[in-house]
């Protein structure tokens, strides 16, 4: 039998099965996706409706995080979960509520599933106890907003007046995302709306709004995200030709950039394929292929040279360059690339003159050292080719005929014995005659490992190689339908004439552009059920480890523990994370990762200014990015704690960044650590790279400088300034600073729109305003002193940098958090969605536990489950 | 040797790609590239993209529309005023905020061809609309061994965030095939050439080249099949990306099919440039060399230009201005600065002259190559310190093969969308078939001829 019920938060009626009740499950309404209580049978005891909703309202308080605004309520709608949904449609009756269809996959990864049993906390919002749809937001709505979205008139399509009760608001959380950020921004209403709702007013709106419409519960949210099908990125793909092929070049260096997105360059839904990339990747296919398989490593090559192209120690070119004429004693010769050691057939064309008793003498030389000698017939310039065959060691060798018996009479009885001169047309090298094998590059060796021959047909040596290949390719074991496509393309090369080697090139350019190379492919058993959530694949595991951690494909022994089925062990995840830690491909990490948290691309572009600041070098640029990726690289490599990113005391210099900073007693270009015990600098935010790409080219910028703790360390990036906000004025060129920054922006804080954010960024910011705009430490700022000390809004006060640094570092599940959000949006690819709140609170706890080591971020990232599984897709939100 | 003379060699010596282009002009008759066959010239259209918006009160020509009359910054314009209309009251409207907030500069570039509202993201769900020359090349691209050409002077920024929570797709781009693919584009002139001609260092290459291009399609043979197997099997948004490569493989597809049909060679005096040049100025005017290089031998019939990226802070010391672009930019009226970016303005137009001097001196058909473009020249930011997005500082160069009354001003109503007159000169490259583009409610009248 059926139940009917009635969703509490939008009213969405639906039926599910009787044996569901009292079981949880999330409302099929796209729009609502709330959680609620399936209740008991109409004809059983009454339902206790207010018991089942106070366990719902505990747990929600229990672990409950904020949506964001916009993104949170479009995903929502995709989260149409649980498989309530299938019951109310009358699908399959078997789904459980409780994802019990899925509970196989689930113990498969591993994971702690959350037990329910969270602490339970008193609700902290109380300052939201009286705030109602009634008594607070729809009078708000009247007031504010109606004039221009309300009965008379409904500017935008929007109007508020339909909304008449709370649940009325969740068949519209996308509009209301939108008016949670047009009132945090000030943007409605409008400055000239006669009624202006105070500050007090709108932030007990906002809250309420964000709290009713964007807070879940990770006991009822279950979802693992999925990510966009993810085409390599330009290091990935320069990474992973060179662990492929074993070949070092950078054939990526002209691709076209590839577009960031939430702060990384490896996310699927930014990559993009135009037409400008698939033409390089056809030509960096081809360029690879040729560079790895040499295509005429089997056949003899025949190189000539016509006369027109000789070099002649003597003699004249005719015949329109078609000979060479030596009428005295000299040689014709050019210099030969000699592939491989071997036997060479030398040939030259050549025609003489006859005179005196001898014939025409021509000698083979090479390098000077006489091979052959012939004798040169006739006396017409007909010429007839001589050769010999010869054994040359690989190289570049000098070929050369020479005249060796000049004869001149010139006053001989018979005018035509009077001169012997020879002619050469031509010289030519044809060879080896034994094969070059053993000259291949170690490359070309690897990937040929076995060639057509009596025994082996074509189609059998392709087979062998392509199979080992493209599974490599693939990342995965290559289909038989795969395999079969490549080996007729090798067949196919064969049968126009062309070489085994060619085939095998052709065959290698072709897996190079084929989507399962260029793209991370993950396959789901439903790829349009957003509810089928499963455990990735092991090979697909393997991938996702290796590009997080290597930036590359993976290496033998994660493709075999993955053919094993064995790296979803969790014993065995650990393990290989900790290999793979340790492996010096995971300096990855500090090229990819580092290098795009802390912005260190964007300081390769920073230009302070030239006048002020001549030291400011480009070694010494160098230097400041060498430093930070040491010293990212040592808390990775020392698996130090990742609060050490902040109070780390100790650094890399060398001689000249060391005086930069006023460090004495180091000497040389090399890079050292060095204890900052006692010192004025800690952590990266003293390092020159961060204080140099936080200020302006002229001037230091507190506010940059405190944004950009907001944004990388804190995670609360202020919100983008209203239009037309100016710039600080600067004193004109040539003038001093009279007065000090920190009195400008105080000016400028004077006004409330700019004082909620800047009060905490310009406090932030002026901590480190002892270091001047490219990390010198200073005293003053022209006649100024310095005053770095501040308060920030918690009233915690500092007097420098290194007081500033401490009291951050006490926030540590800010900083966890910031930082596991990075990290972990860089290991999926993809941005966090509101319910990878449930796994990155997980990362914290665990970073918490573990003195917040860097390979416990990493570990935990990933066991976490967005790392582990994925889902269908219910397609992009329109 | 004086100072003076050394400084002048180097200035040459330095500019020995650049100075190359004014040799085209005699080339036209002997050359062997493939001229368009018919008698009558093609019409092109280039669209090219400055950032940061103008100082309008420099920019804009006064009064109502009638004959042409130059305004300060459009001065060096001055020898092409007959070749040239200069518009009032076009409007981009959807480089507007709309409801999503702070972000106009993404916006300006996402939407200046496009007539489209960006979609507000950091990554998932990129989209816009399809731009012009893209809606104009699905149509006409296929007669041109390119369907477009889109050129730049500065990669896209590749860490951190671009605008105020829009993705950097959204700055770096003002070309997009479809509503969620940018068209990425080239920036080195080097491999701009090398695209249009070949490798010039690749002769041993160039023998092989029908037996190379021969296994080149059935590599693409085999792999279009793969995608299309793979495709069956994926969820929405992945489909959507390997379409991307689809339609990617099947323009390289029909793109070595022209190859065989269709050999093009430079002009053999065209020296072929050997990489960036460090320098603006010459980095500009050898982009714009390429561009008129690819209208000459007709390799493709459209393209876009960013001379940078949305909200571009460049420094243009060159010319005495100290201070980034996009900083500069909200001047606040500050006299000193809005000097200064009308400096940078006035610069940009003066490269633009370089460019019509280029299309002007080459010969063709019974005109020049001038008069058988469209150079369209512009921002989808009027003031930089406001961020307006209406009253668009827009020229329109060049005679659209003689279908273009020049000389003028034209002042339109407020509002009225930019993507009218973008939908004109679609009609005029031959898509005549598209009917609206963007936000266009129809084709803007009274330009032509």
């Amino acid at each position: 039998m059926l139940i009917s019920v009635t969703c509490k938060a939008c009213e969405f009626d639906f039926q599910v099965h009787a044996r569901f009740a009292g079981k949880r499950g999330t409302c099929p309404n796209p729009e609502c996706g709330r959680a609620y209580r399936v209740p008991a049978p109409a004809n059983s005891s009454p339902a206790n409706p207010s018991a089942a909703e106070r366990e719902t309202q505990t747990r929600t308080t229990a672990r409950r995080w904020r949506v964001g605004g916009k993104i949170g309520a479009a995903s929502l709608a995709g989260v149409v979960s649980l498989l309530m949904l299938i019951v109310a449609m009358g699908g399959k009756p078997d789904a459980s509520p409780s994802g019990d269809g899925n509970r196989a996959a689930d113990d498969k990864t591993a994971i702690d599933k959350p037990t329910g049993q969270q602490k339970k906390q008193p609700a902290k919002n109380d300052e939201l106890a009286g705030v109602s749809f009634d008594s607070h937001v729809s009078p708000f709505l009247q007031k504010y907003c109606y004039a221009c979205h309300g009965p008379q008139e409904m500017n935008e399509g929007v109007a508020f007046h339909i909304f008449k009760n709370e649940k009325s608001l969740f068949k519209s959380r996308k509009l209301f995302g939108k008016v949670i950020s047009h009132l945090q921004l000030g943007a409605m209403p409008p400055e000239d709306h006669d009624a202006q709702p105070t500050k007090k007013e709108t932030e007990l709106v906002v809250r309420w709004l964000d709290r009713t419409l964007f807070d879940i519960d990770c006991n009822m949210v279950d979802d693992p995200g999925r990510v966009t099908i993810r085409r390599l990125n330009r290091s990935e793909y320069d990474n992973t030709i060179r662990d492929l092929l074993g070949v070092d070049f950078h054939p990526a260096k002209d691709f076209p950039s590839d577009d960031v997105g939430y702060g990384f360059d490896n996310i699927g839904d930014v990559l993009s394929l135009p037409p400008l990339l698939m033409e390089k990747y056809l030509d960096a296919a081809e360029t690879i292929s040729e560079a790895v398989v040499d295509a005429e490593a089997h056949r003899p090559k025949l190189v000539h040279i016509g006369a027109s192209k000789l070099k002649m120690s003597t003699g004249v070119r005719y015949g329109g360059g078609d000979l060479v004429g030596l009428s005295s004693s000299g040689e014709v010769f050019q210099t030969f690339d000699f592939r491989a050691d071997g036997q060479y057939t030398l040939r030259a064309e050549a025609a003489a003159d006859q005179a005196g008793k001898e014939l025409a003498k021509m000698q083979f030389r090479i390098d000077g050292k006489p091979i052959k000698t012939f004798e040169v017939l006739g006396r017409q310039r007909q010429v007839t080719t001589y050769e010999t065959t010869v054994t040359v060691k690989k190289g570049s060798h000098r070929f050369a005929a020479a005249f060796i018996n000049d004869y001149y009479m010139p006053k001989a009885k018979d005018p035509k014995d009077r001169d012997r001169n020879l002619h050469v047309g031509s010289l030519e090298i044809d060879g080896p005659k034994n094969g070059g094998a053993a000259q291949l590059s170690a490359a070309h060796k690897r990937l040929i490992f076995v060639r057509p021959s009596a025994k082996v047909t074509v189609r059998q040596a392709s087979e062998q190689i392509l199979h080992r290949f493209i599974t490599r390719s693939f990342r995965r074991p290559v289909t038989k339908a795969e395999l079969e496509q490549f080996v007729k393309l090798v067949e196919f090369v064969v049968k126009q004439g062309d070489s085994f080697e060619r085939g095998i090139q052709v065959a290698v350019q072709g897996t190079l552009v084929s989507p399962h190379f260029l793209f991370r492919v993950e396959n789901d058993t439903k790829p349009h059920d957003p509810n089928a959530k499963h455990t990735v694949g092991d090979y697909e595991l393997a991938s996702r480890l290796s590009y997080f951690l290597w930036s590359t494909m993976p290496d033998e022994e994660l493709l075999e523990l993955a053919g094993k089925g064995a790296l979803h062990r969790r014993d065995v995840l650990e393990k290989q994370t900790r290999r793979m830690l340790k492996d010096p491909r995971s300096r990855a990490l500090v090229d990819n990762f580092a290098s795009q948290w802390l912005n260190l691309r964007r300081f390769d572009n920073a230009t302070p200014d030239s006048k002020q600041f001549p030291m400011f070098t480009p070694e010494l640029q160098a230097d400041m990015r060498t430093e930070t990726e040491m010293f990212f690289e040592a808390v990775m490599r020392e698996d130090r704690s990742t609060l050490d990113f902040l109070v780390g005391e100790f650094t890399f210099v060398n001689e000249r960044l060391a005086k930069h900073y006023g460090l004495t007693d180091i000497t040389g270009n090399n890079f050292r650590k060095v204890s900052l015990v006692g010192k004025r600098r800690v952590g990266v935010l003293t390092q020159g790279s961060i204080l140099t790409l936080t200020s302006n080219p002229e001037r230091t910028s507190p506010v940059k400088r405190g944004k950009w703790i907001l944004q990388n360390i804190l995670g609360t990036p202020p919100r983008d300034p209203p239009d037309g906000v100016p710039e600080l004025e600067d004193p004109k060129p040539g003038e001093a600073r009279t007065v000090s920054l920190r009195k400008q922006l105080e000016i400028h804080r004077r006004d409330p729109g700019c004082a909620s954010c800047h009060d905490t960024m310009d406090q932030l910011g002026f901590g480190f305003e002892n270091f001047d705009p490219i990390g010198r430490w200073r005293e003053k700022d022209a006649q100024i002193l310095i005053d770095s000390s501040g308060v920030l809004p918690t009233g915690e006060k500092f007097s420098s940098a290194i007081e500033l640094v401490r009291i951050l570092s006490k926030r540590k599940r800010d900083f966890s958090r910031s930082l596991s959000k990075k990290m972990l949006t860089y290991a999926l690819g993809r941005g966090l969605d509101f319910y990878d709140k449930c796994a990155v609170d997980d990362i914290i706890n665990g970073l918490e536990r573990n003195d917040a080591r860097f390979s416990t971020l990493i570990l935990e990232i990933v066991n976490s489950k967005p790392f582990l599984m994925r889902r269908g897709d219910a397609g992009a939100e329109e | 040797m004086s100072r003076s003379k050394l400084q002048r060699r180097t200035f040459l010596k330095g500019l020995g790609t650049t100075m190359a282009l004014p040799l085209l002009e005699g080339m036209r008759s002997e050359s062997a590239f493939a001229a368009p066959s018919s008698a009558v010239a093609p019409t092109r259209m280039a669209l090219i993209f400055f950032p940061n918006g103008a100082i309008m009160p420099q920019w804009k020509p006064t009064g109502e529309s009638g004959p042409l009359e130059l305004s300060p910054t459009l001065k060096p314009l001055e020898r092409h005023k007959q070749d040239m209309l200069v518009f009032s009251g076009l409007t981009q409207h959807h480089a507007r905020a709309n409801g999503d907030g702070p972000g106009d500069h993404a916006r300006n570039a996402s939407a200046f061809l496009t007539g489209s509202q960006p979609f507000k993201t950091s990554g998932a769900n990129i989209r816009v609309g399809v731009s012009v020359d893209q809606a104009a090349a699905a149509v006409v691209g296929k007669q041109t061994r390119f369907s477009s050409l889109e050129l730049g002077i500065v990669r896209g920024r590749n860490a951190g965030g671009c605008d105020s929570g829009y993705s950097c797709a959204y700055s770096s781009n003002i070309s997009w095939k479809s509503a969620s693919t940018p068209m990425a584009k080239e920036i080195n002139p080097k491999l701009v050439f090398e695209r249009l001609f070949g490798s010039p260092d690749d002769k041993q290459a160039a023998r092989g080249r029908t037996r190379r291009n021969l296994y080149r399609k059935s590599i693409l043979d085999l792999v279009s099949a793969d995608a299309s197997r793979l495709r069956d099997k994926l969820g929405k948004t992945d489909r959507q990306k390997v379409e991307e490569y689809f339609s990617s493989v099947r323009e390289l597809e029909l793109r070595i099919e022209q190859a065989a049909t269709k050999s093009v060679k430079p002009p053999k005096d065209f020296v072929a440039p050997s990489g960036t040049p460090r320098d603006y100025k010459q980095h500009v005017r050898l982009m714009y060399d390429l561009m008129a290089l690819s209208f000459l031998t007709d390799s493709t019939r459209i393209t876009t230009f960013m001379l940078g990226n949305a909200g571009s802070n460049r420094n243009y010391q060159q010319i005495g201005v100290s201070g980034g672009h996009h900083s500069m930019s909200h001047h606040r009226n500050d006299e000193k600065k809005m000097a200064d970016i009308q400096k940078i303005d006035q610069y940009q137009v003066e490269q633009l002259g370089y460019f019509l001097d280029k299309l002007k001196a080459i010969k063709e058909a019974e005109g020049t190559l001038l008069d058988h473009s469209m150079v369209l020249f512009g921002s989808a930011i009027a003031d930089g310190n406001k961020h307006s997005h209406h009253d668009l500082p827009i020229v329109l160069a060049g005679g659209g093969g003689g279908t273009l009354k020049m000389g003028r001003h034209l002042k339109f109503e407020e509002n009225t969308p930019l993507n009218n007159l973008f939908l004109g000169m679609c009609h005029r490259v031959g898509a005549t078939s598209l009917k609206t583009l963007g936000d266009s409610t129809g084709v803007l009248k009274g330009i032509e001829a």
